[in-house]
Parts: structure tokens; sequence; C-alpha cells
């Protein structure tokens, strides 16, 4: 709301300073936007309707510096009779009240000062009569609307609900097609404006006009708001009337039109002014006491203050025992209850007076969400794996979103921006793909991110998850390259935050996962067999070939991540003995079936199987792959000996012959070849 | 002092000349046998030669070759220790090579400021809550004091969900992404009698422009006290000490009345702007002060809604966007950069 300096002080004497006005203004709760010349922008909070006029700011500023507020403008208007030469029928809830009046005039530019005030005001002078509906507009903050008279068919206007596919060519020149939710001002035959919100086109008041239906009326927020909104327009009377006009404002702002009619000679009523007001509104009263005043703002208000303050605010104020009765006044739309009341004593008593206090803790806080320490120890804990944290919006585009959810499982966004930002993430990868190929665009060639967050889909709504992406070297340095990250890496990025957590994880087949690369893809599953997540080499057209290994593990499944302290076994008090192993066995082999065979051949001595290389290349037949493994044994109870182990060792090397035909190339310890 | 002895003198110089022409360990030991070799070093002769002496000069030239011979050591250890301090290490390596540093990679600029201001809250006593993104109309809108229509439903243009997800135990279905963090006030008060003291975290959506200063994104944090005689003061005492903590202990603060549906009295906090101190810049839009964050006294009908006693309890709320904070922070202009990921940003934090 832009307020001129020199317009408020024609009913405040404000300093002539604009910017000591400025600052009061934002001290009491109206954010200065900026200040040009006279002119003061301020922000107008939603709440504050009354202050979207000059004559509410002035009010403001009369309790801000403590001056008298003179009274509202001339409304000393000449009329004759009770009602106007045209009929209102009005019958409809949405209009509270509506008043109207008929004038003659004689169209023409406006006066300079009045032009000038507008311009200031920031609206463009149009013509004498619609200059003078938008300046009491913006002097009293009632919205006003002129018809050519000559243009209504007929003398009589509706104030009733739009037809069906009804329509109405705006002033904006826009046709526009009504429903019945929305309200309109409508003569014998057709609507005319639509009510509170936009005139119609065809009896717009022109050059030639001679005699104006001249309308002030109190609509419903609520249907200005949805009117408004359905319509897709924004005007200077709908934001008044949805936040809520003052209902007692309409014939007062009528008659001060009139009167300035008069003053510039733009024309005179003809006959009196209709005022439909079915029901009419009582006004509120709200007690205030003064122990509550104290207790809510910790401030001790002097009652001279309270009562000082209310006043010039407009509250007609009596005492009580407790404390006091305001009567609220019409254009408070805002203020129904105490505390209400209570922020128009501290805004006007000043923030920065009340005392800085601490509120004291009179009990043990409750602990934290678990989640919250979960995704602090995976940040860290992937942080320092060398991972780079991302942080990737949680919407993405349906092509982006495609091969990570079934369509019936998509979650949508029903009025999204745009298509980028359409479906909510079913995976958090798709996004950190976006941004390992934004970093690959500009010459990273190791990327390597993660992103904790919600995944979403229709048939498991929302859930916590934890997803990467890695490409590029293990690290690159003059010492020797660690070589290209594999899947491996991805495998063991998984294994990490399953270990930290707590639960143990295995693979599964993971041949429905559309996203991964055949023979590179798998579930992640838990010992119950439950799947908490999937790992591969990604497969997707926006990486054009890169090799780029992916995870994702769905924190909720795994679970784990218990704050319990994790209890420890006993340490090892006999030594162990260490036999490796190599042996020729298929390359389709998996690492897995070798294991499980020497786990299930071996006795109990048996606490660990390591793979520690595998070879392909000379010396190792086509289409086979030399396998070594480490075998500790180790018995809890006393010194296993060589024997045992020998034992042990010839047991698993005859069984992975038979089940798996093994040939052994190698081991350590004596091994017969038979 | 003894006179000099001729033979012992003559000995002495001769070493002298020989260890001074010494460079290698390989040429030490060659003068180390020259006069010190058991059966016919120079030295060890001399001091053989103590017996042969006539009785009265045995004892000053015993004393003298010994101590000869002692000088002789010394001087061939101090040599030897000498050129092995010169020689080159067996295993050196060129230390002023770069080390093998361990991959590291670094928290996010919003996770650290996210961080920073629950450490700040956790050590006040507050308990860091989480909630759903996906959220009903009750919780988002109107047990915060936003009925169907009301104006304040404008200031977040919101967006919603194109699907029909399976209601709570209360009928309520998550219908729309969340416009602020407020709702878990509600959440929170519905589950736990007072005293509340949370902060509650989380992203955010609006139906907002993707530009500088907007995204349709963003993140929060919520803070919500709740206890018999909570006042204006303490609010102001609270959010006085996070600025001291969050920016540094002289920094100044204010408080402007403004307007949220939950809260009444309202109030932005607004800290004085760094980059000028106060005396009015671009950052600060030329007004000395930088908004900080949304706050306020509790409204009564949220209390209600939840089934709290107005009468009995009051408390305070806020809201901190944490993005505008990390702009501040990190001296940067454009809030998309957040979202990039660009590792030329990311990697110049701190760990």
């Amino acid at each position: 709301m832009k307020a001129p300096v020199s317009w408020l002080q024609t009913f405040v004497p404000v300093p002539a300073s604009p910017a000591e006005v400025a600052t009061r203004f934002g001290a009491c709760g109206f954010a200065v936007e900026s200040i040009e010349g006279d002119v003061i922008d301020l922000e107008i909070t939603a709440n504050r309707p009354d202050c979207l006029s000059i004559y509410g700011l002035a009010r403001e500023a009369a309790a801000a510096f403590n001056l008298d507020l003179a009274a509202p403008p001339g409304t000393a208007a000449a009329v004759s009779g009770s009602t106007a030469p045209i009929k209102v029928s009005l019958g409809d809830a949405g209009c509270g009240r509506y008043a109207l009046a008929v004038a003659d005039v004689k169209v023409g530019p406006s006066p300079a000062w009045l032009a000038d005030r507008l311009a200031a005001a920031g609206v463009r002078p149009i013509n004498n009569i619609v200059d003078v509906t938008n300046y009491v507009m913006l002097e009293l903050g009632q919205p006003m609307h002129a018809f050519d008279a000559a243009r209504l068919a007929g003398p009589e206007i509706y104030v009733r609900r739009a037809r069906l596919r009804e329509t109405l060519t705006t002033l904006d020149g826009v046709a526009r097609t009504l429903d019945e939710t929305m309200l309109v001002i409508a003569d014998r035959e057709r609507a005319v404006a639509i009510a509170g919100v936009m005139g119609g086109a065809a009896s717009e008041v022109s050059a030639s006009t001679t005699r104006i239906a001249l309308e002030s009326a109190w609509f419903l927020p609520s249907t200005v708001r949805a009117t408004s909104r359905r319509l897709g327009l924004k005007t200077e009377a709908s934001a008044r009337f949805e936040r809520g006009a003052d209902i007692n404002a309409p014939v007062a702002a009528l008659l001060r039109a009139l009167q300035l009619f008069a003053d510039i000679g733009a024309g005179t009523a003809s006959g009196g002014v209709t005022d439909l007001y079915p029901r009419p509104v009582a006004s509120r009263s709200v007690p205030l006491r003064r122990a509550r005043l104290a207790r809510l703002l910790g401030d001790e208000v002097p009652d001279t203050e309270v009562e000082r303050m209310l006043g010039r605010l407009g509250f007609v104020v009596t005492s009580t025992d407790l404390g006091w009765t305001a009567v609220v006044p019409s254009f408070r739309v805002d203020v129904a209850r105490e505390a209400d009341l209570i922020e128009e004593v501290g805004r006007h008593w000043g923030l920065d007076r009340i005392p800085a206090t601490f509120p004291a803790l009179r009990a043990m806080p409750r602990p934290s969400d678990a989640g919250v320490a979960r995704s602090r120890l995976i940040r860290r804990l992937l942080c320092g794996a060398g991972l780079q944290e991302a942080v990737t919006f949680t919407f993405m585009s349906g092509d982006a979103a495609g091969p990570f959810a079934a369509a019936d499982d998509r979650l949508d966004i029903k009025n999204p921006l745009s298509e980028k930002f359409a479906v909510l993430r079913p995976s958090i990868v798709p996004g950190l793909v976006e941004s390992l190929v934004y970093n690959r665009n500009r010459q990273a060639a190791d990327v390597r991110l993660f992103e904790v967050g919600g995944v979403f889909s229709q048939a498991r709504g929302e859930r916590t998850a934890v997803g990467w992406v890695l490409t590029g070297s293990r690290g690159e340095h003059w010492s020797g390259s660690a070589g290209p990250l594999t899947f491996a890496d991805t495998r063991g990025i998984a294994d990490l935050i399953a270990s930290t957590a707590g639960v143990a994880i295995d693979v599964a087949p993971g041949e429905d996962l559309p996203w991964l690369a055949r023979g590179q893809r798998a579930r992640l599953v838990d010992p119950t067999g439950v799947e908490v997540g999937w790992i591969g080499r990604l497969s997707i057209p926006a990486l054009d070939g890169d090799a780029v290994f992916a995870g994702e593990v769905d924190l909720g499944a795994l679970g784990g991540f218990s704050t319990a302290p994790r209890r420890i076994a006993a340490l090892a008090r006999h030594p162990s003995i260490v036999r490796d192993l190599s042996i020729l066995v298929s390359e389709r082999l998996p690492a897995a079936d070798v294991r499980g065979t020497i786990r299930a051949n071996a006795p109990p001595t048996l606490v660990d199987v390591r793979e520690f290389d595998r070879y392909q290349g000379k010396g190792v037949p086509d289409g086979q792959v030399s396998v070594s493994v480490r075998l500790t044994f180790r018995a809890p109870d006393r010194t296993l000996t060589d024997a045992e182990a020998q034992q042990a060792v010839e047991a698993i090397v005859a069984a992975l012959r038979t089940r798996h035909d093994a040939v052994l190339r190698g081991a350590t310890g004596r091994i017969s070849a038979e | 002092m003894t006179p000099a002895i001729p033979e012992l003198e003559q000995i002495r110089d001769r070493f002298q000349r020989a260890v001074a022409d010494v460079t290698s360990l390989d040429a030490l030991r060659a003068v180390r046998n020259r006069f010190l070799n058991r059966t016919d070093g120079e030295a060890t002769l001399a001091v053989k030669m103590i017996a042969s002496r006539p009785a009265d000069e045995k004892r000053a030239f015993g004393a003298a070759a010994n101590a000869l011979k002692k000088e002789i050591e010394d001087a061939l250890a101090a040599r030897e220790a000498a050129l092995a301090a010169a020689a080159p290490a067996t295993g050196a390596v060129d230390i002023t090579l770069p080390g093998r540093v361990p991959l590291l990679g670094r928290r996010h600029p919003l996770t650290q400021v996210r961080e920073r201001i629950e450490d700040i809250f956790v050590a006040m006593g507050y308990s860091v809550i989480e909630g759903p993104e996906l959220e009903d109309d009750w919780h988002n809108f109107e047990a915060l004091n936003m009925p169907p229509e009301h104006p304040a439903r404008d200031m977040q243009d919101t967006l919603y969900l194109d699907a029909r997800l399976p209601a709570d135990a209360r009928g309520r279905q998550a219908s729309l992404l969340r416009t602020h963090t407020s709702g878990m006030q509600i959440r929170y008060m519905e589950a736990q009698a007072p005293p509340v003291r949370i902060i509650a975290p989380g992203r955010v959506y609006r139906r907002d422009n993707f530009d500088a200063t907007h995204t349709p994104m963003f993140t929060q944090v919520e803070g919500l006290v709740v206890d018999e005689g909570i006042s204006l003061g303490d609010l102001k005492g609270t959010l006085n000490a996070f600025a001291a903590r969050f920016f540094d202990a002289a920094v100044k603060t204010r408080f402007r009345p403004s307007f949220f549906p939950y809260t009444e009295p309202s109030a932005e906090l607004d800290v004085e702007c760094q980059g000028c101190a106060g005396k009015g810049c671009a950052l600060c839009k030329h007004t000395g002060w930088i908004e900080v964050l949304g706050c306020g006294m509790v409204h009564p009908a949220v209390f209600e809604a939840v089934g709290y006693d107005a009468e009995r309890y009051t408390g305070f709320a806020f809201g901190v966007g944490i993005e505008r904070l990390a702009l501040r922070l990190y001296g940067i202009d454009d809030i998309r950069m957040f979202y990039e990921n660009d590792l030329r940003f990311l990697e110049q934090l701190a760990p």
C-alpha cells in the first residue's frame, strides 16, 4: 500500500519526514517496502484490510505518534429522498450490504490534485468518475463501482448468483465464463459485474456517459475469494473484500464520493441513497484482563497506556474489575478475542520495550526422534567414506522417475509448476544422477554423491532412504591408482551402512530392476528375506554409457541403528591357524556357493572365510577362475593343533572337488593331492 | 702443565691431517686402523712404549699417551657420526610429495546450517522431532487457525497430491506437500501433554517459481515451547540467545510485529546486517536489518484445536528458513546453488 505522507497529513499531523513516519510504521507491524520521495510503500499483512486505506493508516499513525485523528472525510453530500431511482434486489447472503446512488455526471479529466494523488498512490488516472471511485477506495478502503446507467437494461439491479456458463466480458476485455458459485451484479437481462471483483465492459463509464449508478457494497470474503481464485482474477477490490471490508463503510463511502463529484464539478446525486442491509451485524465486545496481558507479554503496561492505545485505534474501552472490555470497531475484522487485543497493546507499546527473559526448564526434555541421530550418523559415515552429501529436489519429471516406479504407483503432483517437478521421487537416485551429470559436464571425473531423505509411492507412502551414486576412480595418486570403481564399491557402501545399523544383509537376484545393467544388479535383503534396497550399475540413457554405480537403502525397512550399546564378545584367548587355498572353478560359480560349501563341510572351529584373490588369465583355462580363500580356524577353549586344521582343510577340499569340480592349485600347509 | 712430548705430538699431527682428509666411512675405517689397530696402531704403539720409558718419565708419558689415544677415539667417533649424518638414509622418501589423503566428503551446507541450529536449541533443552512431508489439510492449515477460504492460505501457495492415500485413524488423508513445518506443532501437541520444548526441521514445499531467491522446495526449522507462564519476553530471550550463538554474541536484534494466523501476537526477528554494520547496503535492501525468522505467541485457537487448556498454558513458536540463513552464512546470492550440488562449491565447505 503506497501512502503519501502528505495525504496522511490530511487526517493526522504526522512529521513531514517520510523516513521518520516509516520507522514508526515498521515498529508497529507494517514492514516498509520502500520510500520514494513523499511516498512510503508499506506491506499490509493479510489480517489488516482496514489498513489498505489512507484513513486506516492515519489511524495507526495517530496511535503510534499519540496524535489526534481527524474525523472521517466529508459526508455532507446533498442527497434527496431515501432511495436512489434504481431499484435494487438483494437476495443472496454473499452480499451483506448493498448501497447505491445515482448521479448525473459530466465525464472529463480529473483536476490535477486528484490525478496526482492517485498517481502517487500507484493508480493510473482514467476519468473524473472512475478516479473518484478509486480515490475513495484508497482513502477509506471501500471499493466502489460506477455503472453507465444508460447501458443497464432498465432501472433495476439484481445481486444474484451467476448462471452456469453465463458469460461476461470484464473491464480488462476478457470474456469470462461464470458458474453458480459466483456472485454477480446483474440488470434485468444479464450480469454486468462480478461482485467485488471487476465490472463488465458493456456498462463501463465512457466519455459519453451522462448518468451513473454508483455501487458501494459489502461482499462475503469467502465468496469473493473463491470467485477470484476460480477466475484467476485479482483486483484492488477483490483484495479488500476477501480480507474483509468494513460493513459500516458503504454508505459513508458513497456520500464521500458524491461530495467529491460535487467538489470537482463532476456530477450531482439524483435522488437519495439506497441502503440494503438485511441483517445488521452487532458489534463485538472483547474482554481484556490486566493479568493475562501482563502474563502473555511478560511486561506491565500501565492502564492509562492500554486505554490510550486502544482508544486511538478506535476501540471503545471501558474498565472492569479484571481489566477492560473493548468494543471492536467494525473495520477491525481481525480482532475477535483477548489475544488479539493483547497484540494491539504489544504492537503499540513496542515489542522492543518488553524485557527479554529466559524460560525455565522444569522437566527433563524428552528424547529426540531416533531418525535424527540416525540421519546424522549416516551422513558422517558416508562423508567419512568419501561421498559428498547432496540435496536434490523431492520432485522430478515423469521421465526421470519412469524406470524407478510402476506408473500406477507413482505419486504425482496435481498442480505442478512444470513437468520438471511433476512427480514425487520414487527413489533418491535419479536426482543424484542429475547432479552427477551436472558435475561430469564440468570436468569432474570422480563423482561420489549421497543423499538422505524421503522417497514416495502410492502403495507405501512416504519412507526415508539413503541413496548414492559413484563414478570414476577410487582415487588417483602419484604412488599408484587404486583403479576404477566397480560393483564391489557400491556393495561396500551398502555393507557399510548395514554393519553400522547392526543388520546383516545379503544380496538376491535383481533381474526386475530395469534401471540397472544386466549382470550387475542385486536386491538387498535382510536375514528374514525382507527387501531393504538395491545396488548395481546404472543403465539409464542420461549416463551415455558411463560406468556409474548406485544403490539405495530404505532405512525403515533396514531397521537397526539401535542406540543401546552393543554387547562385546569375549576376545579369543587361543591362537588361530590360518590356511590359504587356491582353487580353479567355473567363472559362473558364485563366490557365495564356494563359501557355502566350505562352511557346510568345515568343523565349528572354522571362524572366518575370506576371498583374497580372484584371477583369470595366463595359467587359468578359459571359462574358469582361480579363487583364493583364506580360512581361519580357532577353538574357543584350547590351542588348535596343526593336524586338526589339516584334517578340516582336506575335508573342505574334497567337498569343493565333489560339489564344484574344483581343482586345487595350491595351498599353505600340507594338502594331499588326492 | 706437563711439557709436550715430541713423539706424541707427531702422532697427533699425523692423525689430525689424516682425519681431515676423510670423506667416507671406509676411509675413516682405514684411519682408525692406522692409529688404533691392536697390534701396530700408531697410538697403540705409543701406549705400549710406556713400559720402555725411563722410570721418572713413565708416569707423565703414560698419562699423555692414554690421553692421546682417548682423544683419537673421540675424534673418530665424532667424525663417524658426522659422516653418518651426512650420508643418505636407506629407504629415504621425498617428504615434499603430496600425501595420500583418504577420500572425504562434506555435509551439505543446508545440513551444516540445520545441525548448527539443532545443536543450539538442543543445548537449551529442546528435543528434535521429525514428521511427514505429505500432510493433511488439518495439520497443515485448519488446526493452525487457517480454516478453508482463510486469506492466509494465499500466503503459501500449495502443491497438492494427485492421488488418494490411505487415511489415518481419524480419517485424515494426506493431500498436500506441507507448506511449512508448523504442522509438526499440531502433531506433537496431539501426542504429548505440556510442557513442550521442541524443534522440527524439515523440507517444505510451495508452488513458487524457481529463481535466484525462490525454490519450490526449501528447508525450515520450526520451534515450539509450551508451559505455564511462557511470555513474549521468554520468546525474545530465547531467540536473542539463538541469534547470539548463531551469528555472534554481539549481534543486534529487533522484533517487529507481524502476522501469522497461528500466533497472536506475531513478530519477525531481524538481525543487524553484518555486511554493512546496520548502515544499509544491497544485501539488506538498505534497511540495515536482515529478516531471520517469524515467531509469536501460540494462538489460543491452536491450543483449542489440540485440546490444550489455553487458559492454563501459553507458549511461543517460531519458524526459521534455513536457505536464507545459509545464503548469508556462506556469502552467496543465488539459492539455486544449494540444489545444483556442484562439487566446486561443496568441496569448499569445512568437513
